[in-house]
């Protein structure tokens, strides 16, 4: 009896504002407010309230039997009650159905757990008190910044009391396997995997509008045959993506909404097809294999790797040096000096320095604010400078 | 032709407000100190309509209309025909190869074909240049024929064809004004269709007048000119009265402000920094412009782990620099090759410390600055670190520079380029 896992990964970072020199030591507003509530209207208009709409009237057309879960950053959360309250209403409004679930994750969207361990409990534990505070729900299953995991991280997470986390299901790690049944970490005991079938995620999330695609226009009778397809061999197919595929990343006139809107009826047409929570599927299924994946991937780009965020000289230096901040940031115990720390190891910061495939000019310069890599990283460590001056002022002061 | 008021006709290519390096400044501080004991007129690209100097007449080839045009041009006989499409009289080799992947003369040729329109630029140095260049020339030579003027005056290449054209058809005695090189832009291997065009008109001037003596030595050793024709005359400044403002942080605070390029030396600037922090950590740094050497500086500065010590600011205009100097400590110049370096004395108006680059125009008037060799990163290291902690040093430097100051004058400048004009021979 197969089921569908849908997981949306929600999230907008603080962006900073082209930060300058002239700055440093005289303005602390590190923020592009301005801008960031430009993409947050943008966003909200294009695809929060009208997917949240959409969803909300499939959980009710299909009686609770459509079921779908979301991971939604502090900072994002943080972002839709400053500005867009009715966003944040929203999804409140399809946490009440009863047939929304919602993931734990890093408040800041951080890459904490590589760098900061006692940091990344810290932000799992603020994230999830906000998702009680939202929802009313205590999350039960974890998923890291743009599915970073490795073995050692399901370990971890497990220990943090959670049954389940969210994967990458990553070629070189599964072989021939399929990612459409729950892994186990070799070194955890309980905690389930849930891995990403990205053929399925992706025809969804990156293909849909494509025409070159040969399987283009992709209706939703087609892609729930290709689901029917999986029975017998798979228990539950679970569709991970960015919540922006809708309407932001796939524009509404490529009928996006539309497959959506028929794809819940169509998949139900076989008796034997539900769709399920990420709990409700790590509580149906038990552990078919082992999923050994000792390096750290992510679902980003085609290594699945880190190398978005980390790697070239740029990143290793701004990561290096905010961490390094960490004690001096909490000892402050300013708590503005220490909101504006963490602002600044949202994962994005990073991911806007990556040269990969700047030349080229694609995806990742798509999603940047800024003009270049270099911009970014010449923003982001003015900024810091000026934050570390914060630090020494407030260190003198504590000391007198 | 001495004791009269000469009639000086100009060409330039950047002008205030239309600028985004130094020779805009200088070619207008210029025209301002001359006015009082010339009569010129300024020929450039681009006019605007609100600015304008007492005394000075000043054309901007985008404001003649289309029908201004065609009356200019009902008197453009076959001379273009003859001299350039079959390249007879024109020693530059036709055949050297532009970046566009064309050739010189090709460009030429459409230029010369095609319907004279009215001239259109927005950035001075974007896109395609030399095709402006040309564009330029070819209303320039017309208008000019309709003017009486007794010397012809061009400031850098970009304004040589139609000087060099002017004097051919005129008999006017020509004198070239250079502010860069492409040696000092390009180095010494760089022989392109730009220095053949330098080459040529300096052999066709009269007289040139480099801005500093280290240029004319360039004219000279690199471009083959007779030293007779050589007469260096050091660019001015304007007085100003420095911008005050607190330093907003503690350490102290090192510059460098220029294009990011090759010429301008900013690779020595960071080596040594580099050496500079090792021993003292609490010094900032800051990179003022751009250019394409800007990536890879940064990202260099970010491998030796230095991004929280170094800004980057990109370019800055003038309110920008001048709280920059405002809260400066030393101020660095190690380029390559400086024909002039206006920047470093803008440096001592603000009373820096000033260490520059011998190869530089500026070495030659601030007799106490302190001078290295562009590539000898250490002593460089040592006279930034020197200039932080020995106050003696640095009030010395400061004093000398000072005294300099007050002989760099535009009105010093205009003097001597009158003299040039002076021993200019009447040819008709």
């Amino acid at each position: 009896m197969p089921s569908i896992c849908f997981y949306f990964q929600v999230h907008q970072p603080y962006r900073l504002r082209d930060y300058s020199f002239f700055d440093i030591g005289s303005n602390h507003n590190y923020y592009d407010d301005l801008k960031n509530k430009e993409v947050l209207d943008k966003v909200a208009e294009r695809c929060y309230l009208p997917t949240n709409q959409l969803m909300l009237e499939l959980i009710e057309k299909h009686n609770g039997q459509f079921k779908i879960s979301y991971s939604i950053s502090g900072v994002a959360l943080e972002q839709f009650a400053t500005w867009r309250p009715d966003v944040l209403q929203s999804f409140i409004n399809l946490a009440n159905t009863g047939c929304v679930e919602f993931i734990a994750e890093t408040y800041y969207h951080s890459l904490a757990y590589i760098f900061s361990k006692e940091e990344f409990k810290k932000q799992v534990e603020a994230h999830g008190k906000l998702i009680e505070k939202y929802f009313n729900q205590k999350p039960r299953v974890f998923r890291n910044t743009e599915l970073q995991y490795n073995n050692e991280l399901a370990a971890y997470i497990e220990d943090l009391g959670y049954e389940g986390i969210i994967c990458e299901g990553v070629d070189r790690h599964l072989g021939d396997r399929t990612p459409n049944f729950l892994y186990k970490a070799p070194n955890a005991n309980t905690i389930k995997s849930l891995l990403k079938n990205y053929k399925l995620s992706d025809d969804i999330a990156f293909r849909f509008s494509n025409q070159e695609w040969h399987e283009w226009p992709l209706m939703a009778d087609k892609f729930a045959s290709w689901v029917h397809g999986i029975a017998g061999h798979g228990e539950t197919i679970n569709l991970f993506m960015d919540y922006e595929t809708f309407g932001e990343h796939q524009w509404a006139h490529s009928g996006i909404f539309e497959f959506m809107r028929h794809l819940p009826e169509q998949v139900l047409q076989h008796s034997d097809f539900s769709f399920k929570t990420v709990s409700e599927t790590i509580d149906a299924y038990p552990v078919r294999d082992t999923y050994d994946c000792h390096e750290l991937t992510s679902w980003a780009d085609t290594e699945r790797d880190l190398s978005a965020w980390i790697g070239n000289p740029m990143q290793d230096e701004a990561i290096a040096k905010i961490y390094a901040l960490e004690k001096q940031v909490y000892e402050s115990k300013d708590e503005k000096l220490i909101d504006d720390w963490k602002k600044m190891l949202t994962s994005d910061h990073y991911y806007y320095m990556t040269t990969k495939f700047w030349a080229d000019g694609d995806v990742h310069k798509y999603f940047s604010p800024y003009d270049s890599p270099y911009d970014a990283y010449i923003y982001f460590m003015n900024a810091l400078s000026d934050l570390k001056i914060r630090l020494e002022l407030k260190g003198e002061a504590q000391k007198s | 032709m001495s004791n009269t008021r000469k009639k000086v006709l100009m060409f330039g290519w950047e002008f205030p407000p239309v600028i985004s390096g130094g020779l805009g400044v200088a070619t207008l501080g210029l025209c301002k100190a001359l006015a009082p004991m010339a009569d010129v007129q300024m020929v450039i690209p681009k006019s605007v309509p609100d600015f304008s100097i007492p005394h000075i007449s000043l054309i901007g080839l985008n404001s003649f209309t289309q029908q201004e045009l065609d009356i200019l041009f009902t008197s453009e006989n076959s001379f273009y025909r003859k001299h350039y499409h079959q390249n007879q009289h024109w020693d530059i080799n036709p055949y050297t190869k532009i970046p566009e992947g064309e050739y010189i003369h090709q460009k030429f040729f459409s230029v010369f074909q095609e319907q004279v329109k009215p001239f259109e630029i927005d950035d001075l140095y974007a896109g395609d240049v030399i095709k402006k260049v040309i564009e330029f020339a070819r209303i320039a030579v017309q208008f000019g024929l309709t003017q009486e003027f007794d010397i012809i005056h061009a400031h850098d290449w970009m304004t040589f064809l139609p000087a060099m054209e002017l004097k051919r058809r005129t008999g006017k005695p020509l004198v070239l004004h250079v502010h860069s090189t492409e040696y000092d832009r390009s180095g010494p291997e760089s022989k392109n269709w730009v220095y053949d065009l330098e080459q040529q008109g300096m052999q066709e001037a009269d007289f040139i007048i480099p801005v500093s003596r280290y240029t004319g030595k360039i004219c000279h050793t690199h471009y083959g000119i007779p030293t007779h024709k050589i007469k260096p005359v050091h660019n001015g400044i304007e007085a100003i009265k420095p911008m005050v403002r607190p330093k907003p942080f503690k350490e102290k605070l090192v510059i460098f402000f220029g294009r990011i390029t090759m010429q301008k030396g900013p690779s020595f600037f960071v080596e040594a920094a580099r050496i500079v922090l090792q021993q003292y950590p609490n010094v900032r740094f800051v990179l003022a412009g751009s250019g394409d050497q800007m990536y890879g500086l940064i990202e260099k500065i970010a491998d030796y782990g230095l991004g929280d010590k170094f800004s980057f600011t990109g370019f800055l205009n003038k309110q920008k620099l001048n709280e920059l100097l405002a809260i400066a400590d030393v101020y660095c110049m190690p380029s390559v090759s400086e024909p002039f370096g206006l920047s470093a004395v803008e440096a001592v108006q603000y009373q820096l410390p000033t260490l520059i680059s011998t190869t530089s125009g500026a070495a030659e008037v601030l007799n106490g600055a302190l001078q290295f060799e562009f590539w000898d990163t250490h002593k460089f290291a040592q006279y930034i670190i020197a200039s932080l902690q020995y106050e003696g040093l640095k009030n010395s430097v400061v004093e000398s520079n000072a005294k300099s100051l007050q002989s760099i004058t535009w009105e010093h400048c205009a003097a001597e380029v009158i003299k040039v004009y002076e021993e200019l021979e009447p040819l008709n």
